[in-house]
């Protein structure tokens, strides 16, 4: 491995050369087939038992997400100009190309089913926008008087109407979006305010918003590390390379996605963050290494100094890279498609990191010739020694100290991690005092709720069923019981709303009938007279052709996965009683798919961390040829993804598809350290027998590169920290958490049990 | 020449003689509208809803229609499903403005109760058909056009073109295939409001009772929705005398 990278030396310019042609022709891929994905949708495992029973029930019923418009008139909504401007929008909204006629509810296009002394009657509220007092007080009663509509068409303080304008999940684009806001804007007046919410608007922003924080974030992030490179390792040359090898691997990495025709998806934006945390290390450690050997060579030829680091360096650099990427590979066990790419892309990017760091910085270095070393050096250098031999000597003295804080941070953060939840909900990573949460609020405050969740009712082919009253009326108990005992269920609805309206009409409008019928014939004689009467198009949201699967709908305050589970907590208690009626109980749509979709990737999370974890373990084991130092290495990235999960849960961070990925970050730069360190270890044990003096040399090289290797690190995250997309502003302080656990944890911990162990030292002692 | 000139004349005369002759799309449209079906109707309607993925409701009514002059009534008994057996429906069209009068009878319920509703563009039971579509559309309405004329099934047709006059209607135009022997209609395309096709009607037979062209099997077929209704019409007997007392809220109850 040494000659055949050694060989390399004598055609720097030609491994230059073809670095940056390989690089050019991947950036032309990148240019050509690079896209991003926006639609949800895509990111889930398709054939997954739940999304497949979703995707069939939001078929059968047409269920889909509905942007919400609301036009607020803080002196009610019942005057001439307020409702010219529902009529007038809800027209211009079924015009869109991107929206369905029949799939805009309003007001404007609400039947009013009313009871008559003598009968029944099915109107529009309003065709002609009624211009008169008494019309308008009329329009006002009716709608008051129809619990189908007022509270949910129209708020209860009747300052608010909205328009439901349902959407397909492909059609929201940026573009979209800006029309919807400049049409309803065109409609503001000093009077009448207009308002946009809903969950495509969530969905549509947070998919453009998150990775496009990341476009302008990243590059602030390389300038810092670029700095603090600089100042560390006090050489152009050497910062240059470094950030090099960072640049191209993440090309690469872009590159060969493009290549194999995958696009972006939101998690692969953490890719270029991860190859700077990851990339970066070997580079610092090369030069750290260099620099130690110049300062003891200084006649040495730039050769001689090259090969040394060669020599001394490409086991670590090789052993940290592998164990890095096959943690990442183990990604591949998650069944989300999104979240095994970037596992595989990111592993291919550390490894393409490591034969940079091996290959094309000594090519640098014959090239543009070694960084200087000042003289000056030698005073700072003798106190860094001093600090490192200092420092060394007081873990290990005070080895106890290390011991019981590592045991009381472990327990600490098992007990945090208990507070860990998990959250599904989009809304929660947007600012709190952001346009599109203050709106959501406002909706939500005014009518049930901007979150849906259905409950899909399944007789598995029976028809008829859900024309039993008993049935119904189970449906009914249970509605009323969610809405009852949860304050963040709004209203819920389903043909039980529609039986009960029916029935109470028919009896002269007398509240007592406000009643599921108690007679199978009479349900269906109602549901014939509505579709006699009323849009039949409507029944088909709540009830089967052959009425064997019914739609109910709940609409939640909240898309937190606390509210959601709550919900499907209270509906799962009357499992048995519709498992007697021989009912199954199903959910469908997109909050109950984000639920799922957050569990799923959580799932995958705990099984890859738990699997590289072992890997790594028998990796070390391997590789140092002893099972004790796999499992010494292993605590240092131990202590760094419990205490990551515990300062989670004591900071109430909940755990999402972002914040879940960064165990993978503790894994993969951990090690780096572990290995660095006690590889130094091993090379200095060959040469002393000195325990404390061995343990001092290496926290002079290992400890001293390790330091450099977080610094650098921590400073460039902490930039994500003034990011405007907050789920980007905890990614930056966990990872930076993270840096500091793992490299406190290798220098401390990881040093006294390697001390405490008497590894190395064995066979001489004997 | 002379016999040139001679052909040149009598084809003139021909070309001039068949521009007279020429209807208006209004006249065509009138004549299928105003095509004699009887005084009176009584058949078995048999109506067979399918949607989009396959699923079939199936409906049996026993119908009888009057025409009294100034109205026209009609009621129905539903014979199955068994759930709806007996419910009844009564329905009185006026030829003047006059909206319909309709009365509904749930015998779970033993009441009769009047409907109403403010528009022609109500679904007739759920089926694809509107109350219109059904035939209560009336010929001012809407401004017609011969667009041309051509063959359907081997069969002469005009195409008339019927724009609505009220600009909020549902149907923007029609398009109806209208037989030159006859004038009843082959086919006809619905446009939705804006101006994209919406539905399409098929007259599938059409048989000769007592002597009167009746259209006993049609599909009306939702071209959006992807919803179709059939409509078959089964024991037609046309003026055997139905009695005018037949149309009262006490037949609804009593039932057949």
């Amino acid at each position: 491995m040494e000659n055949f990278l050694k060989k390399f030396l004598k055609t720097p310019w030609i491994v230059i050369a073809v670095t940056i042609i390989i690089s050019g022709l991947f950036f032309m891929q990148m240019r050509q087939n690079l896209r991003m994905e926006t639609d949800l949708d895509k990111y889930m495992p398709q054939n997954h038992p739940a999304f497949v029973y979703s995707d069939k029930a939001e078929e059968w019923f047409g269920i889909n997400d509905g942007i919400i418009v609301a036009i607020e008139n803080k002196n009610g909504v019942f005057n001439t100009a307020t409702l010219d401007t529902l009529k007038q929008l809800t027209k211009r909204l079924q015009k869109m190309e991107e929206i369905e006629k029949a799939d805009v509810t309003s007001l404007y296009t609400a039947d009013n089913i009313i009871g008559t002394e003598d009968g029944m009657d099915v109107k529009a509220f309003y065709k002609r926008v009624p211009k008169s007092k008494q019309k308008l007080l009329q329009l006002k009663t009716n709608v008051e008087n129809n619990e189908m509509i007022f509270g949910r068409l129209v708020s209860s303080d009747e300052t608010v109407t909205i328009i439901i304008a349902e959407i397909r999940d492909d059609v929201f684009t940026q573009e979209f979006y800006k029309k919807i806001l400049e049409v309803t804007a065109s409609y503001q007046t000093d009077d009448i305010k207009i308002h946009v919410a809903g969950r495509p608007i969530v969905e549509g922003t947070m998919a453009l918003l998150g990775p496009a924080d990341m476009q302008k974030m990243v590059p602030i992030v390389l300038i810092v590390i670029l700095l603090v490179l600089l100042f560390m390792l006090r050489s152009v040359k050497s910062t240059l390379l470094t950030i090099s090898v960072v640049f191209f691997s993440t090309i690469w990495a872009f590159g060969l996605m493009a290549a194999v025709n995958i696009p972006i998806y939101a998690v692969s934006t953490m890719i270029p963050i991860m190859l700077i945390a990851i990339g970066v290390a070997d580079g610092i450690h090369m030069y750290s290494h260099l620099q130690l050997f110049l300062k003891e060579n200084h006649e040495a030829t730039k050769k001689e100094a090259v090969v040394d680091m060669i020599q001394h360096m490409w086991k670590p650099v090789v052993m940290t890279s592998v164990t890095t990427a096959v943690g990442f590979i183990s990604l591949l066990t998650s069944q989300v498609y999104p979240i095994k790419y970037f596992g595989v892309f990111t592993a291919f990017g550390v490894l393409m990191a490591m034969v940079f760091s091996l290959v094309l910085i000594p090519a640098g270095i014959m090239i543009f010739g070694l960084p200087k070393v000042k003289k000056s050096n030698k005073r700072e250098t003798d106190k860094n020694l001093g600090l490192a031999n200092n420092f060394s000597k007081q873990i290990l003295k005070h080895k106890s100290v290390s011991i019981f804080a590592t045991i009381a941070i472990v327990v600490l953060s098992i007990i945090g991690m208990q507070k860990i939840w998990i959250n599904s909900s989009f809304l929660d990573k947007f600012e709190k005092d952001s346009e599109i949460v203050l709106t959501d609020k406002f909706i939500n405050n005014h009518f049930g709720g901007t979150t849906t969740l259905n409950l899909i009712l399944d007789s598995e082919g029976k028809n008829d069923v859900f024309k039993e009253p008993q049935v119904l009326m189970l449906v009914d108990k249970m509605q009323t019981q969610v809405e009852n005992n949860l304050q963040i269920v709004g209203n819920s609805f389903s043909l039980t709303d529609y039986l009960k309206r029916m029935n109470k009409v028919m009896n002269a409008d007398k509240q007592e009938f406000n009643t599921i019928p108690d007679s199978k014939n009479l349900v269906a004689q109602y549901l014939l007279l509505y579709e006699m009467s009323g849009d039949p198009e409507n029944l088909n949201k709540v009830v089967d052709y052959n009425y064997d699967k019914l739609n109910v709908t709940f609409q939640l305050k909240s898309d937190n996965s606390k509210a959601i589970n709550s919900t499907i907590e209270i509906i799962d208690s009357y499992k048995k009683d519709f498992e007697k009626q021989e009912i199954t109980i199903n959910y469908a749509g997109s909050g109950y798919k984000g639920l799922v979709f957050t569990d799923l990737i959580l799932e995958g999370q705990v099984m890859s961390l738990i699997l590289s974890l072992i890997i790594v373990i028998v990796l070390l084991s391997l590789m140092f040829k002893n099972f004790k130092v796999g499992l010494i290495g292993a605590v240092p990235i131990t202590i760094t993804a419990l205490i990551s999960f515990g300062v989670m849960g004591f900071s109430n961070i909940p755990l999402n598809s972002t914040t879940a990925l960064l165990s993978s970050i503790a894994i993969g730069i951990g090690i780096d350290y572990a290995v660095h360190f006690i590889e130094q270890y091993r090379i200095n044990a060959s040469i002393s027998d000195d325990k404390l003096l061995v343990a001092k040399l290496t926290m002079a090289h290992s400890g001293r590169a390790i330091s450099f290797n977080a610094v650098v690190v921590i400073a460039g995250f902490m930039v994500l920290i003034f990011s405007v997309f907050p789920p980007n502003r905890q990614l930056g302080a966990l990872v930076s958490l993270n840096m500091f656990t793992s490299f406190i944890g290798t220098v401390t911990i990881m040093m006294v049990l390697l001390y405490a162990s008497n590894l190395y030292f064995k066979k001489k002692e004997k | 020449m002379k016999i040139l000139k001679s052909i040149l004349i009598v084809s003139l005369i021909i070309a001039g003689f068949s521009a007279s002759a020429q209807l208006t799309g209004k006249q065509i449209v009138e004549r299928a509208y105003s095509r004699p079906t009887g005084d009176d109707q009584t058949s078995n309607l048999t109506m067979i809803l399918t949607n989009k993925s396959g699923s079939q409701r199936v409906r049996k009514i026993k119908q009888f229609k009057k025409d009294f002059g100034k109205v026209e009534k009609k009621i129905m008994f539903f014979l199955s499903p068994a759930d709806v057996k007996n419910t009844s429906f009564m329905n009185w069209t006026y030829d003047s403005d006059k909206s319909d009068d309709q009365w509904i009878y749930l015998p779970a319920l033993k009441k009769t109760k009047r409907i109403s509703s403010d528009s022609k563009s109500d679904y007739f039971m759920g089926s694809d058909f509107t109350y219109d579509d059904l035939g209560d559309r009336k010929l001012e309405d809407d401004s017609h056009k011969l667009l041309r004329e051509e063959k359907v099934n081997d069969k002469e047709c005009y195409v008339v073109e019927s724009v609505s006059k009220d600009a909020d209607y549902m149907y923007s135009k029609t398009i109806t295939w209208i037989r030159k022997d006859n004038f009843i209609g082959v086919k006809k395309e619905f446009y939705d409001e804006d101006e994209e096709l919406f539905k399409i009607l098929t007259i599938i037979k059409v048989e000769k009772i007592s002597d009167f062209l009746i259209i006993s099997n049609s599909e009306m077929k939702n071209i959006q929705k992807n919803h179709k209704t059939s409509m078959v019409l089964s024991n037609i007997q046309i003026n055997s005398g139905v009695s005018a007392s037949k149309f009262t809220e006490r037949i609804m109850m009593r039932g057949l």
